[in-house]
């Protein structure tokens, strides 16, 4: 008896205030103001395509959102973020699963009063429905499209969350509540209030599909530890490490994940500044041993100011994997691919070199020479064929180009001007304005320069480019 | 048969004695895989008609913008079409290599890696080691160990594929474990087409090239 009670009680706390069903396919006017006395006489849902979960938060904390949003991946794929106090879940295929719609909105509410937020929620067939409803504190379940209009209608506008101008003009009207808007003639309603607020009424109702964006888990590998024992050297580092990287690898093989990016921390006693390493990958890296290896050469380049007593490994965006077919023959054999050993030599070049030493080339559309090219993110080589840009100039360009225009190696005089002058003028739009005719000259032993005379007083010579 | 010309007939004698099987020569050495220079005359000189496929090969000039690159770039555009594509690496170039220039060349820009490194030659280690690339080009500092070039020599047949190794003329005396050492020096210009360039090549070190030197020459404008 005592426990029949209590689960009463908890029943009572969560009960709707109302709750509203259809009519039952079998034809009787069935009516149920109480919560069903088992879950298998749960309400039948007739409404056939979605039914919407939404929970209205209070305090408007990102944070706390982002919590409820976790909780609600539980529960059901689907699930969105709404502006900045809801979180809203398509539950109607979960319905089977948690024992009803009752034992299922029971089951989420009693686990977001764990995370101690406040909740005001309502479950109805769409999307802005079951928003607007638990905007108004309404705690209902609706279980049917018909219904629906007539339990939104004594809701104040204000729970759309239009804009208040909006709102103000509504009330100079005498529109205060949804029903009287819903009852306005739409042609005037879309002249006045523009096709958006139309159609947000007709999806409110559900006369036109509501599609929302969907919200994506931001997971990340996160582990922190303490040794029993402080680390001396890097060598006694990595092989407590070791372990973690291979369930980091665990964790990215269970998603068919890799990451880009892996961050490692670590304090040091007697206390100095945390060491903080960074390993970035070419490409979405899962491997325990290529990330040992790239943790070693960084270590490596690193001294450990004093031994390390605690560490934190994490790790950037989870990116899909990109798997490939192994290849039937050996990197160094004719017709292997480069697919699995360049982006790890481009890791490892990086890990020792640094990021900005290793780069590849690209076009820019340009006249000025020094910006028709500029560095680009060494990915795997593209097919012959698809190189992005086209040249299409005419002119002949240096294969060598100076990082910067220095004086001419040798007098004037010694130089004999095969070519020229091309003059480039341009730029004077962006701050980089440049003035030059360009000469192509041949020097006394034999090499060829690209050479150019500034058009603006003192008109001096420089040497921009060889033809190697 | 009394030889008319005592000559002649130590000639004879000597093909014939040369004929003998326990006899190696270095021309009859065994052929290696070879990739075609773009030059015919390059070609020509070139033991196997082209430069070899995997192995270090060192171009010694006396400054850098001469014309050595020049070589180079019809292998280039064809390490560009190899299928699937591999990257064709330039460790430590000294300079930057103009993408407007490559392309116009035909030189697919997507295929190309710069390295910028202190440590040229741990970086053309690692890379020929990887196995992922068409070519590597290298601009070694001064002076490399002979124990280093003898380790990239070693890299670059394991990974089948040529390497450049790009010296200054005065280090022409060091020994080295290349495959294939070329001086390059520039004629100078008394044509009337200033398009015309030439250089006069030599091989140093080869398996069985031409030693005396030659000129190959170039059309800017063809390229």
């Amino acid at each position: 008896m005592a426990r029949r009670e209590r689960v009463a009680s908890t029943r009572r706390a969560f009960a709707p205030r109302r709750v509203v069903q259809a009519l039952s396919q079998q034809g009787g006017a069935a009516v149920s103001l109480q919560w069903p006395a088992t879950a298998t006489l749960d309400l039948p849902f007739d409404t056939p395509a979605e039914s919407w979960l939404a929970l209205h938060c209070d305090s408007s904390d990102a944070r706390a959102l982002e919590r409820l949003a976790i909780l609600a991946h539980d529960y059901t794929p689907r699930v969105s973020h709404e502006e900045s106090d809801a979180v809203l879940l398509e539950v109607r295929g979960s319905f089977r699963l948690f024992g009803g719609a009752h034992a299922l909105c029971r089951q989420i509410l009693e686990r977001s009063l764990q995370l101690s937020l406040h909740i005001s929620w309502a479950l109805a067939p769409t999307p802005l429905a079951a928003l607007a409803l638990a905007r108004a504190r309404q705690n209902v379940i609706v279980a049917s499209r018909e219904r629906l209009v007539g339990l939104l209608s004594p809701l104040p506008v204000a729970v759309l969350r239009w804009p208040e101008a909006t709102i103000e003009r509504l009330e100079s009207i005498g529109v205060r509540t949804l029903g009287a808007l819903l009852r306005l003639p739409r042609a005037g309603f879309a002249q006045r209030f523009g096709q958006p607020a139309l159609q947000m009424l007709d999806r409110l109702t559900g006369t036109v599909v509501d599609l929302r964006r969907p919200h994506r888990l931001r997971e990340r590998f996160c582990v922190r530890g303490e040794p029993s024992f402080e680390l001396q050297t890097d060598t006694v580092l990595l092989q407590h490490l070791t372990p973690l990287l291979a369930e980091l690898e665990r964790f990215l093989c269970l998603r068919q994940a890799g990451i880009e990016a892996l961050q490692l921390r670590l304090r040091h006693h007697p206390p100095s500044a945390d060491t903080r390493l960074t390993l970035r990958f070419a490409a979405a890296q899962w491997q325990a041993d290529a990330c040992r290896e790239l943790l070693a050469l960084q270590l490596s380049r690193k001294r450990l100011p004093a031994p390390v007593v605690a560490y934190e490994l994490r790790s950037g965006a989870i990116r899909p994997r990109v798997t490939c077919s192994a290849s039937l023959w050996r990197g160094n054999e004719q017709g292997a691919g480069v697919a699995a050993e360049v982006p790890a030599l481009i890791e490892r070049l990086r890990a020792r070199l640094g990021d900005e030493s290793v780069y590849g080339l690209c076009l820019v559309p340009e006249h000025r020479p020094e910006r028709a090219w500029r560095i680009a993110e060494p990915h795997a080589p593209a097919k012959p064929g698809s190189v992005g840009a086209t040249y299409n100039n005419t002119t002949r360009r240096p294969l060598w180009l100076l990082q910067q225009p220095r004086a001419l190696p040798c007098a004037l005089s010694q130089l004999q001007l095969l070519e020229g002058p091309e003059r480039i003028e341009t730029g004077w739009w962006d701050g980089g304005e440049v003035a030059r005719d360009y000469y192509i000259a041949c020097n006394r032993d034999g090499s060829r320069l690209w050479i150019y005379r500034e058009r603006s007083a003192p008109h001096a010579w420089y040497w921009h480019g060889v033809f190697a | 048969m009394a030889p008319s010309n005592p000559n002649n007939a130590q000639s004879c004698a000597l093909e014939a004695l040369l004929e003998h099987p326990a006899i190696w020569s270095g021309r009859s050495a065994a052929r290696v895989a070879t990739l075609s220079t773009g030059y015919a005359e390059l070609d020509a000189a070139l033991p196997g008609g082209g430069w070899p496929a995997a192995g270090l090969i060192e171009i010694l000039t006396a400054r850098s913008g001469i014309g050595e690159m020049q070589l180079l770039l019809p292998l280039l555009v064809r390490a560009g079409r190899i299928l699937p594509p591999r990257w064709s690496v330039w460790v430590a170039p000294p300079f930057e290599p103009y993408a407007p220039a490559l392309v116009a060349a035909g030189v697919p820009l997507p295929q190309q890696l710069i390295i910028r490194t202190a440590q040229p030659l741990w970086a053309l280690e690692q890379t020929l080691l990887c196995g992922g690339c068409a070519l590597v080009l290298g601009w070694a500092g001064p002076r490399p160990a002979a124990t280093a070039l003898r380790r990239l020599q070693l890299a670059a047949q394991h990974a089948g594929a040529p390497a450049f190794l790009f010296r200054s003329l005065q280090e022409a005396s060091h020994a080295s474990a290349a495959e294939l050492r070329i001086t390059c020096e520039p004629l100078s210009v008394a044509t009337a087409d200033p398009d015309q360039q030439s250089a006069r090549l030599q091989l140093l070190k080869s398996r069985g090239g031409r030693r005396t030197p030659f000129v190959v020459c170039w059309n800017h404008g063809a390229t």
